[in-house]
Formats: C-alpha cells, structure tokens, sequence
C-alpha cells in the first residue's frame, strides 16, 4: 500500500483531469468533435487568473468566476466564426489543432514565457500528522465536486439541460421538437471552455504558469475520456479518477515506466472495448 | 518547319498545357541545385521533401476515412532502423536504408491488422498512443538507441560512377536528389494506386464507409494495404531525415510531429493524392522556417496557426490549397475561350 | 500523348544529369578567401539556443546580457590576432531543444549567416551539432554532459573524430562539486539527485563513482520529462532518507519539487537546482514565499566567490553590463547566470586566437590545448591528455547560492577539481 500522501495527490489529479474531461466530453457529445485546443483554454485560464489576481487585483474567487466568462465568450467566438464556418468533422479537429499554436503563441507574445505563479493565494498546509495537504489542493478538489453537482443539477434539472442531453441524444429530432440546436452547441462550447478554464484556474496556484502548460493536461484528459468512453458523462468521471490513482500509484512503484504502462493498457482498452468502459455505441 | 510544327497539332493543347505547367516545378526542382548550391536552401527543400513523403503518407491512409495520428512514429522506426543497422550491427549503408522502409512497412502491417478494425476517432487515439509508446521505447532502451542524446547516423558512402563522386558529406546536393527521388517514387506509386481499381475504392471508402461495405468491399483489406503503403514510404522518409540530420532522437517523432503532418496533409488539400500533400507541406515548411526568422518570441506560432485556420475556412469542402489549380485554369480558359476543361476532378492528380 | 511522356522524360533525364553535374563540380569548389578590410575584421559566432516552446525562457534569458557584453568587448579594444584588431558579433538561432533542431540551427549559423565558431552551446543536442560543425571546421565550444563520455568511459564521444570541440563548461564537475558545496552547507545529509529520464546516461555513472569516492550519500530517482506531479518521487526521496533534493537543471521540474514537498509537509528538506536564479521574485511567486526560502541554484555572482580568483577586469566588465541592462530596461537586474557562459566561452576562444596569431581552426585548437586562459569563472590551465583525451575541458567553480526572503544569496563554493 502506497501512503496516504500518494492516495491525496491522485485524488488532486483525478480532479483536474475531471474537470478538464467533462468539458471535452460535453462538446463531444453535441458537436461530434474532438476539441483538440482543449488544453489551450486551460492554460488561458490559468493565464487570465493570473493577471486578473496580480494585476488587477481582483480577489482570486471573483477572478476566477470573471476568467470562466472570458474563456466561455472566447470558446464562443472561435465557435461562431472558425468552427461553424468550416464544414466536417476533418477540418473542423484540424481548425483546433491549428488554435493550438495560435494561442499558445498569443500567449507566448502577450504573457511571455517565463514561469509565473500564484502560490502565494490561498498559503499554508492542513496538517494530518505524518504528512499535510495543502489548503490549495483542498481548494481542487472541492471546486471539482461542486462543479459536478452543479453540472449534474444544471444538466438534469434545467430547460437548458434539456435541450443540451436532446440535442447529443437526437439533433434532428430535437430540432423538430423547437430546441435551437446551433444555439445549445454554442452554450455547449461555452460551457465546455468555461470548465476548462476553471481547471486551469483551480490548478494555477500548484503549478507555475506558462503558454505551454496546456498540453500534459490535455492529453491526460483524452486518454480520460476514452478509458470512461467517449460522449459519456459519467465515463469522464469515473475515466478521470481511473487516471489519476492509477498514474499516482503506478508512478510511485515503477517511477517512469508508469507513462508506457498508462498508454499500453489505453491501447488495449480501445481494441477490446473501443466504446470504453461506459460509452455508448460509435457516433 | 511546318512539319514540326503539324506534328504538335495533333497534340490537345487543352489537355496538356495544364500538364506541362504542371511539369515545370519538377524540372525547376530537378534543376534547383544548377541554380543554387546554398544550404539554407537545399536544407528547407530537403526537409519539406520528407515531410512532403509523410503527408502522402497520411494522405493516403485518410482516402482509406482513417485518421492516424502515428506517422510520425513510422518515421521514427524507419530512421531508427536505417541507423541501428548501420552503425550498431554495422551493415552497409544502403541495404540498411532499404529495410528501413521495409520493417517500417512490416510494422505498419502488423500495426494495421491488429488496429485498423477500430475506427474513427478511437483510431486516432490508438496510434497517437502507438507514437507515444515508440517514443518511450526509443527513450529507454539506452543499450541500443542511445536514448534521448540521439544515434548518430553513418553517412552513406561515396559512390563513384566513372567521372561523378558523390560524396554525401561534401554537401547536400546528393541528399537532395535522394529526397527528390524518394517524393517522386512516392508519387508515382500513389498516383498509379489512384488510378487504378483501388483508388476508387479508396474513395468510395471514405465517402461512405456502410455503403463500401455492403457494395462487398472488404474495409480490412484495403485499409491495411493504405496503411502498409504508407508505412513504407514513411520509413524510408525517417532514414533519409535521420541520415541528412545526422542524428536521430526520440524527441523529434512525437505526437506533435504527427499534427504537423496532418496540417501539411489537409492544408494542401486532400482531393489530391500526390500534388496536395507536397504543396502543403512545402508550403506549411517553408512558412514555419520564415516565421521563426521574425524577431519577436512566439509570434511564429501565432502566424503558423492563422495560416492554417484560414486556409482551411476560405477553401473549404476539404480542397486545401490544390483546389486554387482548377479554379486558375478554370479562370485561364473562361478568358482564352469559353471552353471547359474535360476531365476537370482529375487533373489535380 | 506519348510524346508528351518521351519529353518530360528527356527533361528530367537532362535535368539530373545537370544537377549531379553541378553538385560534382560543387565538390571540387573551394572557398574563397577572406576579404583584408581596414578597420576592424568582424568574427561570427552564432549559438543555437530554444527561443520557442517549453524550454524558450532558458534560451532568451540571456539575450540582452550577451549582447551588452559583446558591445563592451568591442569597444574596449575588441581582441587582436597579429596586428589585425579583430570585433565580435553574436548571434542566436532556435534549436527547438532537440538535436535536430541544434544541427538545423547549426547549418544555418554556419552556412547562412557565416559564423567561424559555435559558442556556448548548453542544449543536449551536442552529437548532433558536432556533426554538422566539424566537417565544415567550425570550433564548437559547449558543455560536457551525457554526450561528452568518452567511449573508453561506457559513453559515445570519439575525440579523435571530433576533434573541434571545446568543452568549455565541464557539467560533471560542475555538478560534483556542486555537490560537495552542498556537503559543506549541510553536512550530513543525504542528497537526493533528481533528474528526467533524458538525462539518463553514462555521465551519471561518472558522478556517482566520484561521489563515491568522496564519501558523499545520494538517492537517484527518475522522472519523466515534462511531468508537473511529483509527489511519489518525493515520498521516495524522503523514504529513502535524502535530506536535500538536487535538480540536475530542470528549473521547472525543481519549481513544482520544491513547492509540492512543502505541501506535502515535508519542510526539513531542502531543494534546489544545477541551474543559475534567474530572479528570486519568480521563486517566491511560483514556489510560494515560504516555500522559496532556502533553495539552493547555481550561483554565478563572481564578485562574491571565496575560493576562486577571477580578473578584476573581467568581473568589472561583468558588473558593468548588468548595470547597463538594469539602466535599459529600467528594473534592478539580478540574473547573473549569463555570466559563466558565452562571456567565458568567447575569452577563452579570443584569447586562444591572439596567442595563436591566426583565426585558422586548427591553429586555434592548438593554442588552446595546454594554453592558460582568463575567463569569467577562473583561471585555468588545461592540458588535454588529463581529461578526456585530445578535447579541452575548462573548469567551473561550483558556487551556490540561495534563496533568503527575496534575495539570491552566496551559499558556498567548492573549487574545480578535474576528474581522472
């Protein structure tokens, strides 16, 4: 048995890569494309918070609400006048590859690429005897269970929510039904950026801040989502957590080798069980 | 004079006059090393020639409605082969340059069989995983690879023919007439493998998958042999890359050379099998080399980006970059006169 | 139809025997001679160095530093080979941080912008660089590392086929007595040695014999590259006892140790890197103002080293072009780390090139070995056949500094010892 530190650091990464995960999958779901500048919006947010807590002097919780707008509006924008106006699932994954050196390069110009941080919101340890936890990653991982309840509460018990799971389950038919399907894609990709975002901004005060620290995330939220299986919900969740113990422990008793492990068993996953553990059939 | 010139009438100008445009960057490219013997040059020919055999690579496996994210890891086990063989067991230059596209190929082969039954998105994670377990490998087995410090490459060896030394290490040229070489070798497969019954095949896999099916083409079969293909000649493309660089590394064939190749690959515009991967990878190449010239950090990436986003909305219907060719000859002869070009969706191969 | 076939093919026939006919000649070629000017003769060098992606901030950081340098050095006389006053110019090219990249950056240095010498070259791309510049007889002056082991040692360096390449930073007894400065400041203590697995290799087996050998206790833990969680190698380091964790260069790497062993409680233990401080404000930030305190880089402030002797020129020199960057750019400048490399990469080459009275590489290699030369990190004296056979290593001190509320302050020092 690993200690308890290792079991507190996977629950913090299974958080991000919820998070992360859970937007990605939600943007699958009702646009059928991979947003592969996924990780992008994550670094933004982590970018923006930055600036928003150390320039503009904005308390960390409002800035963060404030980033998640900012990110969502620019989802939006890059929804409206890139996305829409490129026709097939190809071009469409290639326009957010493309997005991911256009902002990795916007931010490199504007933010510079020096590590910055925030470590100093929210300081000091919880202290649990033989090991502490810090007030930060307590911070992750309650702000990932809230999200959650708030997408479950915002999914299942709203109109928007509604039209959200109709529009993934049956565009055509739920356009029959008046659900303006290009405008819940819209809030879809806004939300879906928003919670990237947030991730970003949760994570900004553990980790330094830099345009290139989207891409590790991004990729770990994939391979997420494809264990929980893709255009799942609750597969991002369960996906993420899967990840997360799994690298922690893994990285613990085998060091390095964790990595070759993490995609081989992705590998096999997909070939035994290409829908993943909850997915639902080929879209 | 006259009888000279009777004979060229019998020719269909209409016909060929695209042809022979289209001719003329060859022979400019056969002839670059007359004009120029630069480095800088012939270097960003070079790498745009390689990168231009990996997009055909890609190219082809995506006429198959494949989206694979591991060429890159092709290239890394054709230049890895081509090197090991050649410096760690020592055999000669060109018989190790000639398995690497062979293994490469067997590997695709064995890859494909087992993976290409997944499709869709679920295949493009597989073989972005694929890469990324190459690329570990490549990292970790020191004895052989030398891990991330790199393989250093045994120059090919000089080849005398009567007057003609060529020396690989003098400078670039030869390696340039071998990735010369190599691109149209390549092209010329391809465009024989579009031509033929395969080629529709191919197309009529990607433009619908079910109807394919159930038309009794076997999906499996013609997938792999895409991917075999490709497998090949992207091999062969990472041993010239390893050669021409000297060095070979695990860091260089990752995920995100997989996306460059891509980007090459649909920038150029994929209704073309041969022209639009090479235009879109000598393109996307050289603007990359330029843009890292500017002095201002980061604003390469940026530019890079913006490039390729709008390419891809002011040409789209998934024609790239080569669409720009029937609508300038379309604009030439509505001018000349009204004529329309027969055979126009062909041309562009 | 046909003939259209027979045409092209007589074209491209034609064309390829012109261009093998072209490249035959192109062999034949020589180079023309350098043209004799009246004022001083301009001297290239050219480093490939990342100024895009992860690793940029280590590539730009020293940018305005070395061209200030340069500007002082030619106008202070520039360097003088005969009675031809010769002037410096430097110039920098992205290597993306992969050997490729450094041997693509290399071709064009060389080739296109005409540098006669590759200087402070501190990537891991070495093998490769080395193969572009040495059959176009560039001197290459870089660091020792992984690459630079010879191969009677386990590692791949051939001096006899690379015979211009300069080892004017030697990283492994750098990193040695590194460690033995860290002894001195806490004695007693185990040191954890933390490094990705690219910098696995020969080179550690170097470093670990020699700690051996000077009684020094270590833990080796690898973790992949780019990885922003380690909390399981910390808990091994602290399983296995280490007292202090040393980076091996990773900077961000160190960031993300030294902050999340903080969180993890484990206070007692000190970090650090085997890099320069770029500015201790960034540490307080990222790291977190508590956490920073004690963290332990190199330190290239050579007016505060002890035990090494440095040419008061030379540190003035160095203290001036600080004072000048600080005056451009209009904030207090803290960074001193630009110090230990191009400045002594380029003394040590324009002082070979003076004593040997000629800009020849050959003539340069030969002044250079056995030669005594003044740079910013000390004086030396090398003869090759002690190090690693016919190429020169040059030492640095190991000097540390540390982190004491938001300054970066002199920790300890241990002098260069050459390895066996």
């Amino acid at each position: 048995m690993p200690p308890a530190g290792i079991w507190i650091d996977a629950l913090v990464q299974s958080s991000t890569y919820i998070t992360m995960a859970f937007g990605m999958v939600l943007v699958f779901s009702i646009l059928g494309i991979l947003n592969w500048a996924h990780g992008q919006y994550y670094m933004l947010g982590a970018v923006v918070v930055f600036y928003g807590v150390t320039a503009a002097g904005v308390p960390f919780p409002i800035s963060m609400l404030i980033t998640g707008l900012i990110i969502a509006g620019l989802g939006m924008l890059v929804k409206k006048v890139l996305i829409d106006r490129v026709s097939g699932d190809l071009y469409v994954g290639a326009v957010t590859l493309a997005l991911i050196f256009f902002l990795e390069g916007l931010a490199s110009m504007l933010f510079g690429m020096q590590d910055k941080g925030l470590a100093n919101v929210m300081p000091g340890n919880m202290d649990l005897g033989s090991f502490s936890v810090s007030y930060q990653k307590i911070a992750v991982v309650s702000f990932t269970l809230v999200v959650m309840i708030a997408m479950y509460i915002v999914l299942n018990r709203t109109k928007v929510g509604l039209s959200i799971r109709a529009a993934a389950q049956e565009p055509r038919a739920a356009s029959l039904y008046g659900v303006r399907v290009d405008r819940v894609s819209l809030i879809v990709m806004g939300i879906g950026c928003a919670l990237a975002a947030w991730a970003g901004c949760i994570m900004a005060p553990v980790y330094a801040i830099n345009p290139f620290i989207g891409r590790i995330p991004m990729i770990f939220s994939l391979l997420a989502i494809v264990i929980g299986g893709l255009g799942s919900l609750s597969g991002a969740i369960i996906g993420g957590l899967i990840l997360g113990f799994l690298n922690s422990v893994m990285t613990y008793y085998i060091s390095y080798y964790s990595e070759v492990v993490l995609f081989v068993l992705v590998i096999i996953l997909l070939l035994v069980r290409p829908q993943g553990l909850f997915g639902a059939a080929l879209k | 004079m006259n009888v000279w010139l009777n004979r060229f009438r019998t020719f269909d100008w209409r016909n060929t006059w695209p042809k022979v445009v289209a001719a003329v960057p060859v022979i400019i490219f056969l002839l670059i090393p007359v004009f120029t013997q630069g480095e800088i040059v012939l270097n960003m020919l070079i790498l745009s020639g390689i990168w231009a055999v990996a997009a055909l690579g890609f190219t082809l496996i995506l006429r198959t409605g494949q989206f694979s994210l591991g060429q890159a890891a092709f290239m890394a086990i054709g230049g890895y082969t081509s090197a090991i063989l050649s410096v760690v067991l020592g055999w000669p230059w060109w018989v190790a340059f000639l398995l690497s596209g062979i293994v490469s190929g067997i590997v695709a082969m064995g890859i494909g069989a087992v993976v290409l039954r997944v499709g869709g998105i679920y295949f493009s994670i597989i073989t972005l995983s694929l890469t990324e377990v190459i690329r570990i490998i490549a990292q970790q087995w020191e004895p052989v690879t030398h891990g991330s410090r790199g393989l250093i490459a045994n120059p090919p060896p000089n080849i005398d023919l009567g007057p003609l030394h060529i020396n690989f290490m003098a400078n670039s040229i030869p390696f340039y007439y071998l990735t010369l070489l190599l691109v149209i070798i390549t092209g010329l497969v391809f465009w024989r493998v579009g031509k033929t019954r395969m080629g529709g095949t191919f197309f009529a896999m990607a433009a619908n998958q079910t109807l394919a099916e159930h038309e009794g083409i076997h999906l499996m079969k013609y997938r792999v042999i895409a991917f075999t293909l490709a497998g090949v000649f992207t091999g062969f493309a990472g041993a010239i890359y390893a050669n021409y660089l000297t060095v070979i590394s695990p860091l260089i064939f990752g995920l995100w050379q997989s996306i460059q190749i891509m980007m090459m690959s649909i920038v150029g515009g994929m209704s073309s099998l041969v022209a639009g991967p090479i235009i879109g990878s000598t393109v996307l190449y050289v603007l990359g080399i330029q843009l890292a010239q500017l002095p201002i950090y980061g604003i390469s990436q940026l530019l890079y980006g913006a490039v390729v986003v709008l390419v891809l909305i002011f040409l789209p219907k998934g024609t790239g970059l080569i669409d720009l060719w029937p609508r300038i000859w379309r604009k030439i002869y509505k001018e000349v006169e009204d004529y329309e070009i027969p055979g126009e969706a062909r041309q562009e191969d | 139809m046909r003939k259209w076939h027979g045409i092209t093919a007589v074209l491209v026939i034609l064309a390829t025997v012109l261009g093998l006919v072209a490249s035959a000649c192109a062999g034949g070629g020589e180079k023309a001679a350098p043209p004799v000017a009246t004022g001083p003769v301009i001297y290239k060098m050219g480093c490939p160095t990342p100024l895009s992606g992860p690793a940029a901030p280590w590539g730009q950081a020293g940018h305005d530093f070395y061209q200030k340098w340069i500007e002082l050095f030619n106008q202070a006389g520039g360097f003088k080979v005969g009675d031809t006053t010769y002037n410096v110019t430097y110039t920098e090219v992205d290597d993306e941080n992969t050997p490729e990249g450094g041997a693509a950056a290399a071709k064009q240095l060389i080739f296109g912008d005409g540098c006669q010498a590759i200087v402070a070259y501190w990537s891991w791309g070495m093998p490769a660089v080395q193969a572009v510049t040495t059959p176009a007889k560039v001197l290459l002056l870089t660091r020792t590392g992984n690459e630079a082991v010879p191969q009677s040692e386990g590692g791949i360096y051939d001096p006899q086929k690379y015979p211009y390449t300069v080892f004017a930073n030697p990283s492994h007894e750098q990193i040695i007595s590194d460690f033995k400065a860290i002894a001195k400041a806490y004695p007693g203590r185990i040191i954890g040695i933390e490094d990705s697995t690219l910098g696995k290799g020969a080179g550690w087996d170097v470093v670990d014999k020699t700690l051996d050998a000077a009684g020094i206790k270590y833990h080796h833990e690898w973790y992949t590259p780019a990885a922003t969680d380690y909390t399981p190698y910390i808990t091994k380091f602290k399983e296995a006892g280490c007292g202090v964790i040393y980076n091996a260069g990773d900077i961000g790497a160190a960031f993300d140790t030294a902050k999340q062993r903080w969180d993890m409680g484990y206070k007692d233990i000190i970090c650090g890197v085997a890099g320069p401080c770029v500015d201790p404000a960034v540490y307080n930030e990222v790291v977190g103002y508590d956490a920073s305190q004690g963290f332990i880089d190199q330190y290239f402030g050579i007016w505060d080293y002890k035990e090494t002797k440095i040419d008061p020129a030379i540190m003035a020199m160095a203290k001036q072009v600080n004072d000048d960057v600080a005056k451009d750019t209009g904030a207090p400048v803290v960074y001193t780390g630009w110090i230990g490399w191009m400045p002594s990469h380029m003394l040590i080459l324009t002082q070979a090139m003076t004593k040997a009275g000629s800009t020849d590489p050959d003539a340069i290699m030969k002044a250079i070995q056995g030669g005594t030369f003044s740079t910013t990190t000390g004086t030396y004296t090398m003869s090759g056949a002690k190090t690693y056979g016919s190429p020169i290593v040059f030492g640095t001190p190991g000097a540390l500094s540390q982190i004491k509320g938001d300054k970066e302050v002199y920790l300890s020092e241990s002098p260069w010892t050459p390895l066996p």
